[in-house]
């Protein structure tokens, strides 16, 4: 997404990160840095979309945590895209939403799964990894 | 006309018939049946319609030419009374009546002289037949020339044969040109008529030919001494003139007929038709088909009629007449001049039209209310979805999320105080847990007030998630997969909803089943189930859902018979 390059906040980015928390709302990705931080995992942050797509492309997760309503896209449009570059991190949705809400959209993505926001945790993020290929 | 009138009327036509029968048998040998009742029924009839033309039209003069006409039929029969003095005024008076009948001809129908010329042509006639008759008895001796029992002519100056002979054949070429001129009036009168008018001028050009034509062989053969049957020239052919009161009968019986078929015509219009159906049917039942049905512009420039041509009411052309329909002057009818001498059915015309005109005002006024009112009402339910929208994305975007970060955040501060303090461990896990309930039933509030899913899927999603939720076991027959607009998606889905929350509340159902079809211009709703029916469609769920329904153009039905389930079914219009 080379247009959207400008804006694009890498000062939130950290090049060691594994995970990358992709989400508008800066209390919930502050508390789930800490959250996940104290499980040992490495974290990077995006606000917007644009961000996460030069993020992903930087920093190079293993594992993106992508809010559905982003700002700026459409997380099952972001998911598609980040699934379709090579070496593709494992993707999880996530929304203070249920899965119900979102019908049959989450199944026919290419993401490992989704986690209500509210039952975010280290093993969970973990367990998704474990599921997926390395 | 008053009673007084009408009633010296009526006796002198029955004193002028009586007389005319008594007469004709008292003073000597009675004449042939035929004379007799000849003589009666044109003088009766024409006194007759004299007086009926009289009562019907009392502006006119048609009445009183009529009457004329009937009166001057009978005042020659004085002569029979055969005495000198009657027997000459019965001479001099013997053509009266043909003037009086060209007169009652070329005022034909309104009672008026249409110009000063056939004002001056019609006091040539009747100059002319009573001048001829007087010139003729001065020359004019009945004893020596063909009537030796007759009374004297008093008026005779010159038993001259001769000369009495020369003026009569004078006389021939003068009357058939008088004839020929009134005739000829008749016809034109005739051609320049239109509709109505022409409609009653046609059988008045046959009868006036006959009549002429009678005239001008009973003045030729008298006149020229020509020998022709006095059965058939006086007793039979006279009887062509009954043909005038019977034009006067008819023409009020098309009249009478008229008014019937305006009112016909008016009730077999359907509501609301154009109003160029409402100038056919009037003209079709007028007979007038040059009729005019013309409106105001809007600006109020002019007036154009239903063929989009203007129409000037100052000048409706000649021969034309403007009848305003009510008040407000907004429309008018231009009709043939004629109509006028049928001023009952002017009035009719004009009010049957102006109901027509309101009528048909008025129900475009109520249906433009009623697309004012339903497109009000689509915009007021479409307003209040997408402010449910938005007060649902606001909940999602504000407390929801709120309430995620406490529940992690207490969820952190849980593990951080693992071990520390036991009661502080306890009142995070009961501070987690409230916050978490909170999470729930805060999304099923934002779920009632509007269905994320919906928005986010589409009613297929949508409706997918409704029956997986659903705790009484539902199937889905027939689902479209397509997209539709926002309010059809909405009302679809919450026909679903709420007829799926009343089988789970209500219905003691063991299953149901939910059908949508996209049908040609349709979307039909179906929910259907197999529980103790008796739903009750005045209810309050129903009938707010019928009225939700009809927002959007569509109908709901509710068959609920008790004891056999109860189907639920939306047609909603969907293009």
């Amino acid at each position: 997404m080379p247009a959207a390059c400008r804006d694009v906040r890498l000062d939130f980015v950290n090049p060691s990160a594994e995970i990358l928390v992709v989400d508008d709302h800066d209390g919930f990705r502050a508390f789930a840095r800490i959250m996940l931080e104290a499980a040992g995992f490495t974290v990077a942050e995006a606000a917007t979309g644009a961000e996460a797509t030069e993020a992903a492309r930087t920093v190079r997760p293993r594992l993106v945590l992508l809010d559905i309503q982003l700002p700026d896209f459409d997380g099952f449009e972001l998911a598609r895209r980040l699934a379709a570059q090579p070496d593709s991190p494992v993707i999880v949705l996530t929304s203070t939403r249920e899965a119900s809400d979102y019908g049959g959209r989450i199944a026919a993505s290419p993401v490992a799964g989704f986690l209500p926001k509210d039952q975010l945790s280290g093993a969970a993020l973990l367990e998704f990894l474990a599921r997926s290929p390395a | 006309m008053s009673r007084r009138l009408r009633a010296i009327l009526i006796a002198g036509a029955v004193a002028m018939v009586a007389y005319e029968i008594v007469v004709s048998y008292v003073p000597g040998p009675p004449p042939e049946l035929i004379f007799v009742i000849t003589n009666a029924a044109v003088g009766l009839s024409f006194l007759v319609a004299g007086i009926a033309a009289w009562q019907r039209w009392p502006a006119s003069r048609l009445g009183l030419l009529f009457t004329i006409v009937g009166y001057a039929w009978l005042l020659p029969q004085v002569g029979q009374l055969r005495y000198a003095l009657p027997f000459t005024i019965s001479n001099i008076t013997a053509n009266i009546y043909a003037a009086s009948l060209a007169h009652l001809a070329l005022a034909w129908p309104s009672g008026r002289l249409r110009s000063r010329f056939e004002r001056g042509v019609v006091v040539a006639v009747y100059t002319w037949n009573t001048g001829q008759s007087i010139v003729s008895l001065l020359f004019w001796n009945p004893r020596t020339n063909g009537c030796a029992g007759c009374p004297a002519n008093l008026l005779l100056v010159s038993g001259s044969n001769s000369i009495e002979h020369i003026f009569d054949v004078i006389s021939v070429p003068v009357g058939l040109t008088i004839s020929a001129i009134v005739l000829t009036l008749i016809v034109r009168h005739w051609r320049s008529a239109r509709g109505w008018s022409r409609r009653v001028m046609v059988p008045l050009v046959w009868i006036s030919f006959a009549v002429v034509a009678l005239s001008v062989v009973q003045t030729v053969t008298g006149n020229l001494n020509l020998h022709v049957s006095n059965l058939v020239l006086y007793g039979i052919a006279p009887l062509i003139l009954l043909a005038g009161p019977a034009l006067f009968v008819a023409s009020t019986l098309r009249a009478r007929m008229a008014r019937g078929a305006v009112g016909s015509a008016i009730v077999d219009l359907e509501p609301g038709a154009p109003p160029e159906r409402l100038r056919d049917a009037l003209a079709r039942a007028l007979g007038d088909s040059t009729m005019q049905l013309a409106f105001r512009l809007p600006d109020g420039s002019g007036y154009l009629d239903t063929s989009g041509r203007a129409v000037d009411p100052a000048r409706p052309g000649q021969g034309r007449v403007v009848m305003p329909l009510g008040e407000s002057g907004e429309a008018v009818l231009v009709h043939d001049q004629g109509l006028e001498h049928e001023p009952q059915l002017v009035r009719l015309t004009a009010s049957a039209a102006g109901m027509a005109l309101e009528h048909a005002r008025l129900q475009a006024e109520v249906q433009a209310q009623l697309e004012q009112v339903q497109a009000s009402r689509t915009r007021i339910v479409e307003a209040g979805d997408a402010e449910r929208r938005r007060l649902e994305r606001d909940l999602h975007d504000g407390a929801q999320q709120r309430l995620v970060t406490l529940t992690l955040a207490l969820g952190m501060a849980r593990s951080r105080a693992a071990g520390a303090d036991p009661e502080l461990e306890s009142l995070i896990d009961s501070a987690t847990k409230e916050a978490r309930e909170a999470l729930v039933e805060l999304r099923e509030l934002a779920r009632g007030i509007h269905p994320a899913v919906l928005t986010e899927t589409g009613l297929a999603g949508a409706i997918q998630a409704l029956v997986e939720r659903s705790p009484v076991a539902t199937t889905i027959t027939a689902l479209p997969a397509g997209r539709f607009p926002a309010q059809i998606e909405a009302t679809a889905y919450f026909v679903v909803s709420e007829a799926l929350a009343n089988v789970a509340k209500h219905a003691a159902a063991g299953s149901a089943q939910v059908t949508i079809r996209q049908l040609t211009g349709q979307l039909m709703v179906q929910v259907s189930d197999d529980g103790a029916g008796g739903a009750k469609p005045e209810g309050s769920g129903l009938r707010g859902l019928a009225d939700r329904v009809a927002s959007a153009g569509g109908v709901l039905r509710i068959d609920s018979p008790p004891g056999s389930g109860t189907r639920l079914e939306a047609d909603i219009p969907c293009t």
